[in-house]
């Protein structure tokens, strides 16, 4: 029987394939067998099958990421196949078998005593691994149980539907064998739904009771998923597969017709210039934005370069990756955005005192000037990346300072940033240097920022979180925050032509520049650059070009003098621009 | 019982990848080896509880083997040590 829901659109595409339900982390709410049934030996041989298997699908799951992702996202599992296979964690637990507990108990109380000497660490890394333990002991304790745990990868191409995934948990799944994702929490802003967007995944979240709804319909069930209406069809019947197929197929010429306009420049239809760049989180994704035919990266978050490490990269460490990023976008701007590291975000080799409320605290450019040390290194390894690419055909070195507030951070940084040039003994001509708006009171007073400035560029998922006092990452009220808001995209408008008066270009740094419709009335507000992930860049290279500037503008002023709210702008946009 | 210190050379001590290629020698070397850090002791042969010693790089790691080629598997050991496990030392 067919069953249709409705869950909150996520990620562009159509998908049809069969369903494949990824099982909540396993073991973690039956109770255990406190103590052992049988004989010492037999309980101990129940544990070595356990770790023996456990360990042989670890392994085997590291084969397949390496396979579908790489060898470095495969080490995770690597590591785990170990910890399945340590003598120490068996001896611990059989000498518990022995004290008259059970095997499951026995591995738990184990695999507890590791967990508890790595959490303790002040070392992140190793507190990461405490972590891992659980998932390698959930998985041993499945194994004792009888219960299956091969849930984590699909073998055949298939509709990925879990209750809530976490970015590790996408990240180890085959990406080409993912044909869509669905969850039932989650927003689109969700950390699972942006990762979909970069893949170019369809997806689908909030999608409450699809997990039922497949249970019931049994093993072997196609589900077809419309990631731009939020549909979710279970058993589709022939009529529905048919036409589902065709849009499939349709998709594909249309990105191969799309592919084409890689090496053309982004502009309107009637040639007014919009430099369409890419938002770059880390080396892994040049080639592929390359490819997308970016025009160079209007944002480049390095704090990556800093994270999940347990010492402080080096200068050259630094300087390295700039080149590289530099070197991949010949004659065309690169913008860094100094690092963008807060309470929530904390490095291993940085002590600091805990936040209560970090999105308000003490990160961004604040944590920059309480303590510069680090910062200085970051500026010292930029500006020898200008140096080093000067003399070849790279792209044009571009710094950005985040979580501005006032403007005196603004010119801190800058001096910071020239004693760092003298140092070096460089010199910043074409350098350009910016602020990334995404603070309220930097959007408000704009025009205090824009003569210090070359560029203001507005980063809208933070400006939008701040602006409507909403967590992006709570589903709850995550929809309150949207950017067609007439509010909104007033505000954006006049951060815009706060800028132009002063002298400086506007960009769009944000999930908001990836949707054709939105990417269009910022173009309408006067928007000189937009950043997107690299996905979105040829759909939104092909809308504007089919566009006149002056219907841009047309369209979002009409939109926000009539539309109410967020939704009836939007639908007005969809009207004058002939879009939708 | 053969034993010897060494200060690790390589960026990332003995965790990730170091620590795995260190337990896996330990594991594979015919007698039992230990390795200590600031006086806690453990089994080399075992990655986890290497972790638990958090070696970081320039700690200095006392590797101590027992049985059989003792010294000869020392030997290997401080050498694998030295080359960085893997990591440019």
């Amino acid at each position: 029987m067919t069953t249709t829901l409705t869950g909150r659109p996520a990620a562009p595409g159509a998908a049809l394939a069969l369903a494949f339900a990824l099982a909540d982390a396993p073991g973690a709410d039956q109770p255990l067998p406190e103590s052992r049934q049988g004989d010492v030996d037999t309980e101990v041989a129940r544990l070595d099958a356990a770790l023996a298997t456990a360990g042989e699908q670890l392994t085997a799951l590291a084969e397949r990421v390496a396979e579908s992702a790489g060898e470095e996202e495969a080490e995770i599992f690597e590591a785990h196949a170990e910890f399945a296979e340590d003598p120490e964690l068996r001896d611990q637990a059989v000498e518990a078998i022995g004290g008259g507990l059970s095997a499951e108990r026995a591995i738990v109380v184990a695999f507890g005593a590791f967990r508890e000497l790595l959490a303790a660490s002040a070392s992140e890394y190793l507190a990461a691994r405490a972590e891992d333990l659980d998932d390698v002991r959930d998985r041993v304790v499945a194994l004792l149980q009888g219960r299956s745990v091969e849930v984590e990868a699909p073998t055949v191409r298939s509709v990925v539907l879990a209750r809530e995934l976490t970015p590790s948990r996408t990240a180890s799944l085959p990406r080409e064998l993912i044909a869509a994702l669905v969850t039932e929490t989650g927003s689109p802003t969700s950390h699972a739904a942006i990762l979909a967007r970069s893949l170019g995944i369809p997806a689908v979240v909030a999608c409450e009771g699809v997990l039922a709804a497949v249970e019931t319909a049994g093993d072997g069930v196609e589900v077809v998923v419309d990631g731009r209406s939020g549909e979710v069809v279970i058993a589709p019947d022939d009529h529905l597969r048919a036409e589902v197929a065709d849009r499939i197929d349709a998709e594909a010429a249309r990105r191969e017709a799309l592919g084409e306009l890689r090496d053309e420049p982004g502009q309107t239809g009637d040639g007014h210039r919009v430099e369409l760049a890419a938002n770059l989180g880390d080396p892994g994704d040049l080639e592929a934005a390359i490819a997308a035919g970016a025009e160079g990266s209007g944002l480049v978050r390095t704090e990556f370069l800093f994270q999940d490490r347990t010492d402080e990269p080096s200068v050259d460490d630094q300087v390295g990756f700039y080149l590289e990023v530099l070197r991949a976008f010949p004659g065309q701007r690169v913008v860094f955005r100094t690092m963008d590291i807060g309470a929530d975000k904390p490095l291993a080799f940085v002590a600091r005192d805990p936040e209560e409320n970090p999105a308000l605290g003490l990160r961004g450019i604040r944590l920059h000037l309480a303590r510069p040390e680090l910062f200085r290194d970051q500026l010292r390894a930029l500006v020898r990346a200008h140096r080093a690419a000067a003399d070849e055909d790279a792209g044009r070195l571009a710094v950005m300072f985040p979580l501005v507030a006032v403007p005196s951070e603004l010119l801190a940084a800058r001096t910071l940033l020239a004693a760092a040039a003298e140092d070096e003994g460089v010199s910043l001509d074409g350098v350009e240097v910016g602020v990334m708006v995404e603070v309220p009171s930097a959007a408000v007073g704009a025009r205090r920022f824009a003569e210090h400035v070359d560029f203001l560029s507005i980063g809208t998922n933070d400006l939008l979180q701040y602006l409507f006092a909403v967590d992006r990452l709570n589903g709850a009220v995550a929809d309150l925050a949207d950017v067609c808001d007439p509010v909104a995209l007033g505000l954006i408008g006049r951060v815009i032509a706060d800028g132009h008066a002063g002298g400086a270009w506007v960009g769009i740094c944000g999930e908001a520049a990836s949707d054709p419709v939105v990417a269009a009335a910022l173009v309408g507000l006067g928007a000189d650059e937009l950043s997107m992930t690299r996905v979105a860049i040829p759909e939104v290279k092909d809308v504007l070009r089919s566009l006149e500037l002056e219907r841009c503008q047309r369209a979002v002023h009409i939109a926000m003098e009539e539309g109410a709210d967020g939704r009836e702008v939007r639908a007005l946009l969809e009207e004058h621009l002939g879009l939708g | 019982m053969p034993e010897r210190t060494v200060n690790l050379p390589n960026p990332s001590g003995l965790h990730a990848r170091p620590a795995k290629v260190f337990a896996k020698a330990a594991k594979a070397a015919p007698g039992a080896v230990t390795v200590s850090k600031d006086g806690r002791e453990v089994n080399a042969a075992s990655v986890l509880s290497v972790l638990t010693l958090d070696c970081h790089q320039g700690d200095a790691i006392t590797i101590k083997v027992e049985g059989e080629d003792a010294d000869a598997t020392l030997d290997e050991l401080v050498a694998l040590v030295e080359s960085g496990m893997g990591e440019d030392a």
